[in-house]
């Protein structure tokens, strides 16, 4: 699933880092604060061995063969975050040393194998795990379930990427100037290609060395449940992580949104009036993005940077949102910690 | 035979990753063009190639970089025929084979037809070339900057760029370790093979494949441990300090312009 | 923090378990002073290796006390950054697989760790690096990343990585495992120069010809994983009964034609007899 440099345009290899560094930065300090002064032995020696995994041609019952990314098998042993970060260090690895996927594609390589497969892949494995054993049937599903839904995840993400770019780049006649297909070709190729190869991939290699771990070195393996809290967070940021894929496809349809009406468009419906109240409030919130267009910029580019920029906002407020609150309960805990400490 | 054919491919892709490191480590240290320059001047003009090439909008422009790639390989002591098998095999051809439908399915002016009832457009002929160029470009300019950078230079050059030293430290080591592990996941498949007479099932090769994956992690694991030990005892605190002995030349000011110039002059076509 | 160099180590009802609860030393009891060539030796499993690792700091007790220089060497203690820099200044370990010693890109940067880590000045530091490959003769080495270099050029760079920093103490995990005899024999003549100059060598060996050749002072760590014998080579070196029961010989037979020849597998010592 590597993309190489040249089927993606500039632009949207500076949008696919920008959303990327957000992430970088969160698992940074997710993973120091974890593992303290250990981060750079322990990421160091795991991204190597997810290196060799990845090198590995795999067989599949059939004949077929393919390697796998080991996203999900990382996070699990390791956490999502130290996963996010060491998944990185192997797709730079290859891009910097290797020649094996672009420098400028860097940033969405990392978004499809680094960031979305292995947060999906644990997300999903947390929720079918919840608080079995670390050596029941339970938990092996879980890894196996969540490996491949990752791994198909991510090949959507890639397709999106690859799809788009027909749509929003190409010549006066007509001519694309990147990845050839649109959403219609890309999206169906990427999936079908993962869910019934790269995909049982993933599954076999994961579920394989997970068992293997469960047997013989399940000391590898955490059994403890979600925390309640920490599964409702995860619901959200999927079900945001969801709408922010959606978005594109708003490309595939066309006309506005229902019920998101400007002034004209009602004039046009044959409203000869138009509500009072509506016509005084159109021209009182420029908004800074108009008609959610960047000025001066193809329309199409706009809707999806508006949509990113939007999502980061929302975000944004509800992580501050999250902060105020856990510094409430965090204050509450110390306080009823200190009546019942025992000293 | 199924059974060897897993084994011996999977040892045969290791061994070449462990010798195409060594045949590099060679190249880096060649009296060439691009040797001669500092990494962080080479990694930031090599960017902008890259970016050149994504931004360029006619087949001349990328012709154009293609050649100006040959002579700087030239230059660099970098034989035609191992650069040119390094770079256009598998990533090239792959896109060639991705490519050929939009031939077809692009709309556009018909240009040709095929086999009577099949039409290549003139749009589905461009962006396939367009494709096809832009990939050869970008790729051999990241191949062009491994073979002429020893990598650690090339570490130097992205601490000097302000990435957190705390992921440079750990690309630095997973480089390292990666061919430890190689070599042990290697030496594990050799074994294997000399064990085995005869074919083994899909099924049989899968699970010694966990077997192998797992006991590597493992292995993994110990070291991380160990490592983490004998960083301690070096007098490690948190963070690695290192030495910074990185001097830009006249030559690598010279080399900049040339970039910035030769980027603008290209793009400049865009607009022809 | 000052420290005292009468004693170098003072080990008092020294115990250590590992994580699982497995003993790895019990009890043990003793005091190096400065100067001293001190072999450790026990079968395997015997705890050498984490005494070591315990000497070093970064192992703690889970029972009694170890002093180094008159401080104690706690977990505490070793949170004090001045504290741990001094500490490391003096003492040194080179692990028993140089795999895990050698974690630095090149050959260079190994050899230039330590200092740099202990806050030296860079010129300092580079002069040092310099100084370290030419007394082993791996000058030509310097570029070299670790996966490229053989196994006994990886044994002198873990030498060199740990003689850079110029400690007062050198804690070896078996030297000389996995040299050849001609390497070996470079080695024992190289620490037997380095240890003239006043300093201290604790190592651990299987090799009882090493012990020999370079202690002033042996403990014997027994299958109880406490400490059965601590005293002078030649006390209890050449007692076969003595080293067949802490499982440092094995009981060796060969044929000459219909007699079996049985004794104690030591060196020329049988011979004498």
């Amino acid at each position: 699933m590597h993309i190489p440099d040249g089927y993606l345009s500039p632009a949207t290899c500076g949008s696919m880092y920008a959303v990327a560094v957000p992430f970088w930065y969160l698992a940074v300090n997710r993973v120091r604060k974890v593992l303290t002064n250990r981060t750079v032995p322990v990421l160091a020696l795991f991204a190597a061995f997810s290196f060799v995994l990845m090198m590995f041609n795999v067989p599949l019952p059939g004949g077929t063969t393919g390697h796998a990314v080991g996203g999900t098998l990382l996070a699990i042993v390791l956490g999502p975050w130290a996963a996010v970060l060491g998944v990185s260090v192997v797709l730079g690895i290859q891009a910097l040393f290797f020649g094996d996927g672009g420098l400028l594609t860097f940033g969405a390589n990392c978004f499809n194998m680094a960031i979305v497969l292995p947060l999906v892949g644990y997300f999903i494995y947390k929720v079918i795990a919840s608080n079995s054993e670390a050596t029941s049937p339970r938990r092996l599903l879980a890894a196996v379930a969540g490996s491949y839904l990752a791994i198909v995840a991510a090949s959507f993400a890639a397709g999106l990427e690859l799809g788009i770019q027909p749509t929003l780049f190409h010549a006066a006649d007509g001519t694309p100037l990147y990845a050839p297909y649109g959403l219609n070709v890309a999206l169906p190729a990427m999936l079908i290609g993962h869910l019934l190869i790269a995909g049982p991939v993933e599954a076999v290699v994961t579920g394989g060395v997970f068992a293997y771990l469960q047997r013989s070195h399940s000391s590898l393996i955490k059994a403890d449940a979600p925390r309640k809290k920490e599964g409702k967070l995860w619901l959200l940021w999927g079900a945001l992580g969801l709408l922010a894929f959606a978005t594109p496809l708003g490309l595939l349809a066309s006309g506005t949104a229902w019920g998101e009406w400007g002034v004209d468009e009602l004039k046009n419906m044959g409203l000869g009036f138009i509500p009072q109240g509506l016509e005084k409030l159109a021209g009182w919130w420029p908004a800074p993005l108009p008609d959610y267009g960047f000025p001066r910029m193809g329309a199409v580019i706009g809707y999806i940077l508006s949509a990113v920029v939007g999502i980061a906002l929302v975000a944004f407020l509800l992580w501050m949102l999250g902060r105020w609150l856990s510094r409430k309960s965090l204050a509450k805990q110390e306080s009823s910690a200190k009546e019942a400490s025992i000293e | 035979m199924k059974g060897e054919g897993f084994l011996t491919k999977n040892i045969s892709n290791f061994t070449h990753t462990l010798e195409s490191v060594i045949l590099t480590e060679d190249l880096c240290h060649a009296p060439g063009l691009l040797q001669s320059l500092d990494s962080r001047v080479k990694v930031v003009t090599f960017v902008l190639f890259i970016v050149t090439v994504g931004l360029a909008r006619s087949l001349a422009i990328l012709g154009t970089i293609f050649v100006l790639i040959l002579i700087f390989s030239f230059l660099s002591k970098v034989s035609l025929r191992f650069f040119l098998k390094r770079v256009l095999l598998f990533i090239p051809i792959f896109t060639a084979v991705i490519a050929l439908p939009a031939l077809f399915i692009t709309p556009g002016e018909p240009l040709i037809a095929v086999a009577g009832k099949l039409i290549i457009t003139e749009q589905g002929a461009r962006t396939a070339v367009l494709l096809f160029l832009r990939v050869v470009d970008s790729l051999s300019f990241g191949m062009l900057l491994i073979l002429t950078t020893p990598w650690t230079s090339i570490l130097v050059a992205l601490r000097w760029f302000r990435i957190p030293s705390l992921l440079v430290d750990i690309l630095g080591m997973t480089y390292r370790y990666i061919f430890l592990l190689l070599h042990t996941a290697n030496s594990m498949f050799l074994a294997r093979r000399s064990r085995t007479i005869g074919t083994l099932s899909s099924g049989e090769n899968r699970r010694w494949l966990a077997i192998a994956l797992a006991t590597t992690m493992a292995k993994s694991q110990h070291l991380s441990e160990e490592v983490y030990l004998a960083m301690l005892s070096r007098g490690y605190q948190g963070e690695v300090r290192v030495l910074n002995d990185l001097r830009l030349k006249r030559r690598d000011f010279l080399w900049v312009a040339f970039a910035l110039l030769a980027a603008f002059i290209l793009l400049w076509g865009n607009s022809l | 923090m000052t420290m005292d160099a009468g004693h170098i180590f003072e080990a008092k009802n020294l115990s250590y378990d590992y994580p699982g609860g497995i003993a790895a030393l019990r009890r043990t009891n003793f005091t190096i002073g400065t100067g001293e060539l001190v072999a450790l030796v026990g079968a395997n499993g015997s705890g050498k290796s984490t005494l070591l690792k315990l000497l070093d700091g970064l192992l703690f007790p889970t029972e009694g006390k170890l002093l180094a220089f008159g401080q104690p060497l706690s977990e505490k203690a070793l949170k004090d950054g001045a504290f741990v820099t001094e500490f490391r200044r003096r003492v040194g370990l080179v692990f028993q697989d140089p795999d895990v010693q050698l974690f630095s890109p090149t050959v260079w940067d190994e050899v230039t760790f330590g200092p740099l880590q202990l806050g030296i000045t860079k010129d300092e530091v580079v002069s040092r690096g310099l100084k370290v490959l030419e007394l082993l003769n791996i000058v030509h080495l310097r570029e070299r990343p670790p996966y490229l270099l053989s196994g006994g050029e990886k044994k002198k760079v873990s030498l060199a990585s740990v003689l850079s920093v110029s400690p007062q103490v050198l804690l070896l995990d078996e030297p000389t495992t996995g040299l050849d005899p001609w390497s070996q024999g470079n080695l024992i003549d190289f620490l037997l120069q380095w240890a003239d100059k006043g300093k201290n060598l604790v190592f651990s060996t299987q090799d009882l010809d090493l012990v020999e050749e370079i202690a002033s002072r042996v403990l014997v760590l027994g299958a109880e994983h406490n400490i059965v014998a601590d005293g002078k080579p030649e006390d209890f070196l050449f007692d076969p009964d003595f080293l067949l029961r802490t499982n440092l010989i094995h009981e060796h037979s060969h044929r000459h034609k219909e007699l079996v020849h049985r004794h104690p597998h030591l060196h020329e010592h049988h011979h004498q007899q």
